[in-house]
Order: structure tokens, then sequence, then C-alpha cells
């Protein structure tokens, strides 16, 4: 167990010795500063409060946590294949399973860290500039939700994670089948856009197996207030959406797994 | 020579497709041995030493490193094995000693102490700590070594390990894995298609060409001083190689080539025909024995073959 840890630590290392990962990280450290400032100094003072800012500003970082996250899942697989450091990573006393498994618990944890730094620097910098007790919640009608305290936040976060694992385990999949990152951040990041262009496609179709749709049940935040999920048409429950969810997590999993587990190397 | 092979492959055999990349590969290393693994591109070198060190995997055969099947006990063979393949890529973006690091965390049996030791043993004490993207290509390839050895392996493997190097490097690894082998009782295996690289690193070589090994044979040992006298080419630089020849009517076939005289001979034979030319009053300016190199051989037993 604790030569296992050393196996997540050198992925670790991979992934916080560059450059990149600090300058990925400042962006979501100076984004919801600079927004929160700006709107302050607009002048929306009396009539602004925290949560909608924190609302707008949580939605643009999971965009770009997604991004990152997917970029780093892709290079510590497929960036591996296309340097050619696969080979003597490899030819370790190590079965390849458990190389990709500390890959796999090292892109989850940086997955986990930069969303905890999103949620503290939005919380803190929000509250600190406009309180938390103004009940007026309406900013230009950008975000309509109505997100009213801690609680509801801490929902939206821990939805947005849901997506978040599962289309960094696209991502993997796509990593360990394709070995090109390039090819992997951009399908899965395609994958994440057109999947909002998808679902609104199949919502008009009136069929059974659209509710089995990975697409439909990659924006859990519909589910907040008593929602009926994303398709209006396709009334579900959030238990519903999970185990769907669940399925392709596992399908994903499964083809990562196996096809790295079989490939001749010949980077 | 009693002891056990180290590594030991059994009818290896790779098919990629309907092609078959390597037929019915099977040989030996014993500890201590250098073993050469010498062909034409394309021959199927790196396919079998990506198969013994689990890269790729067996159609059929086996491969048996230290007694543990590299198909069944991948672990436990490997852990044996240290290894290069083709060049030794590094994260660049980690410093040199962050590149041990990494490795030396994967095997339990390393210490701070012995990464220190290989640091030292390849001399790069004095530029450990910088990044591998400012290192030459002879400092990629030390490290390389650092990595490969750092757990005292039983099997070093090496794919075109001079490939980049300047004459000094081939020299200093060709000694260092001699040192290996003599004092640490490891053994090696090579592969190059540099011919007369192999001829000066390695004991044994074996001749890959398609897949298959079309010949072993010991380097060292058969044509030392006091083997039995063999007919050599022999070239002689003389004045006249015409009157030479008629000279030398009737000592065997003589012939011209680039304006020298050249016949097969033993020693004694050479000494004799030298006599019989001077004391006919011609000027000899030089002797030499044509050894045939293991290029020669090489390029004897493969042809000129096109690759395909």
């Amino acid at each position: 167990m604790v030569n296992y840890i050393k196996l997540i630590q050198n992925e670790n290392m991979k992934i916080y010795r560059r450059v990149g990962t600090w300058i990925m990280l400042s962006f979501i450290v100076l984004i919801p500063i600079l927004v929160s400032l700006v709107v302050l100094l607009a002048g929306g003072d009396d009539d602004t409060t925290s949560w909608p800012l924190i609302m707008l500003e949580s939605y643009f970082l999971f965009s770009l946590i997604i991004i990152f996250t997917v970029v780093v899942s892709s290079d510590t697989v497929a960036g591996e294949f296309s340097r050619g450091t696969i080979k003597l990573l490899l030819i370790r006393p190590w079965s390849r399973s458990a190389i990709l498994l500390s890959k796999y618990i090292a892109t989850m944890m940086f997955a986990l860290f930069f969303t905890i730094v999103a949620f503290i620097v939005t919380m803190l910098i929000n509250l600190a500039l406009f309180g938390s007790t103004s009940d007026s919640n309406d900013l230009g009608g950008i975000v309509s939700t109505g997100i009213v305290g801690w609680g509801d936040v801490l929902q939206y976060y821990l939805y947005q994670f849901v997506t978040l694992i599962i289309i960094v385990t696209f991502g993997f999949m796509m990593s360990s089948a394709f070995r090109s990152s390039g090819l992997a951040i951009g399908l899965s990041i395609g994958f994440l856009f057109a999947g909002n262009i998808i679902t609104g496609l199949f919502a008009m179709a009136d069929k059974v197996w659209v509710k089995y749709v990975l697409f439909m049940h990659l924006d859990l935040t519909s589910y907040m207030d008593g929602g009926t999920g994303p398709i209006p048409s396709h009334p579900m429950t959030l238990g519903f959406s999970l185990g769907v969810l669940a399925a392709y997590f596992a399908i994903f999993n499964l083809i990562s797994w196996t096809v790295f587990r079989k490939r001749d190397i010949t980077a | 020579m009693s002891q056990a092979p180290i590594v030991r492959l059994q009818d290896v055999t790779k098919v990629i497709g309907k092609r078959t990349i390597i037929d019915r590969v099977s040989f030996e290393v014993r500890p201590g041995e250098v073993f050469g693994f010498l062909g034409p591109n394309g021959s199927g070198k790196t396919t079998t030493i990506r198969m013994m060190v689990g890269l790729m995997g067996l159609t059929s055969g086996d491969i048996h490193i230290g007694g543990h099947s590299i198909r069944t006990d991948f672990p436990k063979a490997i852990v044996q094995v240290g290894a290069i393949v083709e060049n030794p890529e590094m994260y660049k973006f980690l410093t040199g000693y962050q590149n041990l690091l990494h490795y030396a965390r994967m095997n339990s049996s390393i210490t701070k102490e012995r990464i220190q030791e290989a640091i030292e043993l390849v001399g790069l004490q004095d530029r450990i700590h910088d990044k591998v993207k400012k290192y030459s290509l002879g400092m990629r390839q030390r490290l390389g070594v650092a990595q490969a050895i750092m757990h005292r392996p039983k099997l070093l493997v090496l794919d075109e390990p001079t490939n980049g190097l300047d004459p000094a490097g081939i020299r200093e690894l060709r000694d260092y894995l001699r040192l290996l082998a003599r004092d640490e009782g490891t053994a090696v295996v090579v592969s190059s298609h540099m011919l007369s690289e192999m001829e000066l690193m390695c004991d044994r070589v074996a001749i890959l060409q398609k897949g298959q090994i079309i010949d072993v044979r010991s380097i060292r040992g058969e044509s030392g001083v006091g083997s039995k006298p063999t007919l050599e080419e022999v070239q002689f630089d003389v004045d006249h190689p015409d009157a030479a020849l008629g000279i030398l009517e009737g000592q065997g076939s003589g012939r011209i080539s680039d304006g020298l005289l050249t016949l097969s001979s033993d020693r004694a034979g050479i000494a004799a025909i030298n006599r019989r030319l001077v004391e006919a009053g011609i000027n000899i300016y030089g002797i030499r024995v044509k050894t045939k190199s293991l290029e020669d051989q090489f390029l004897e037993m493969t042809g000129s073959e096109t690759i395909g």
C-alpha cells in the first residue's frame, strides 16, 4: 500500500512540476477575483448580492476546470506515448492496470483540488465584497437559478463534479485508445459542448431510448429546486440519471483498462 | 559454464496481422555474458527486445527471466531487468534527479544512497539537478544507463544504445557494459546494426534476418592467437603485379585486384611467398592480411537483400 502511494506520488510529480499546471491554477484563482472586482467597480453595490455572482463565476470556472482536467488526463496517458516515456514506465515491477489506476487517481485528485480552490476563492471574494444577506438576486437575467445560500452552492458543485468525473473518464478512454493527446483533448471537449446541442435535438425525438443517451444526463443541475431533469418532455429522477451515468462510467473504464493492458507498445 | 541462464527465449513468435514478424526465435544468455543482436533494419531486433521486456505481447512461445515467465509472472520477471529501449526518453520538464527518483519509487529495493551511487557511476553528479531538457544526447544516454542499473538488474537490455553517441561516448558505454558483465555478473543483451561496434562489445552474436535467427556465433576465442592455421586473403603491394603473378605460378590461385596481388595463404605461406618475390627482384611495399570482419561475414550471410 505504501508502495502504491508512491506511484500516485509519481503521477502527481509529473502534473505539478510543470509550469502549465500553475498557470491553470492561477486562472482559477484570478478569474473570480477580477470578475467580482469589475462588478463592484461598475457600481453594482446596493442591489447586488453574492449568490448570483457566485453562480455565474462557478459556472464559468467549472467549464475551465473540465477543460484543464481533460488536458491533464490526456497528457498523463497519451502524453507518455507521444513522449516515448511510456516504455521506461511500463518496464517496472507493476502491472499495467496498477499504473493506469495511479494515473486515474492522480487526475481525479487534480480535479478535486481545482474544484475546491474554485469553491473557496469564489465564496471568499464574493462574501467579502458583497456580503450574504441581501435577498434581491437578479443579475441582468444571466443566471436565474434561485441560488440563495451555502447549501445550494455546495449542491451545485457536487452535481457539476459528477459531470466532471464522467468527462474525465471519457477523456481517459480516448487517451488510452488513441495515444494522441491532441485527439483525446479535442474529442472530450467536443463531446462536452456537442452534448448541449445533442440534448436539445434528442429531446424532440419521442422515443424511449432517448432517456439512455449519455448527453441527457450530463447536466445534473437541472434537478435542483425539484426540477425533472434536462429534458422537459422526458421527466426523470436524479437517481435514474445517476444510474445511467454509472453505467457509462463502467463502460468507459472497461474500455480504457482493456485497451491499455493489451496494447503493444510501439511508441 | 554451468550457470543457469538468466534469460531464456523459447520459440518466441510474433504475428501482427498476417505477417510473422518474429519466427520461433530461441536463445539463452548466461550471467556475465554480453550477447549481441545483429540484423538489418526491419529484421525484428527491436520487436524481440520489446517482447523481452514485456512491452509487446508474444503470439506464442515464452520468455523466462530468472525462471519467471514474462507472460504469467510479469512483475517478478521484470524486476530483474534494466532496459533502455531505443532512445532513453526522459521527462524533460523534470530534473535528472527527479527522473531517477520517479523510477526508484517504483522499485522498493532502491535507496537514496543507491540513486547517488548510480549518478556517480555514470558521472552526472554535477548536472543531476538540471532539467533534462538542458541535457545533451550523451548526458541523456548516461541518465538512461543510470535508471537501468539502479536496481542492480541481473539482465540489462539495450536497444541500439550507441545511436547518437560520439566515439568517446560509445567507448565509455562499451567499457562500462563489459565491466558490469565481468564484475557483477550481469547478463547484457544489446542490439545494434553497427557491426564493428558489436564485435568489440559482445561475447556472442546472434544474426537476425526476417524475424529468424540465422546464426549464433562466439566472437571471442575463435580468432585469437594460436588458433589453427586458416587460409586468409593476403594482398601484396608490389611494383610489377603481373610479373609477380608469373613468378608465383603454381602457388595456388593468385589474381590481381585494384593493382594489388591477391592470393590466399596461411602464415607460413606468406613468408615463403615473400621470400620468393624478393629473390626474384620484385619490390614489395606492403603485405596486408585481409581478415574477414564480422561485417563481411554478416553481409555474406544476409546478402544484399532489399527490405520487404
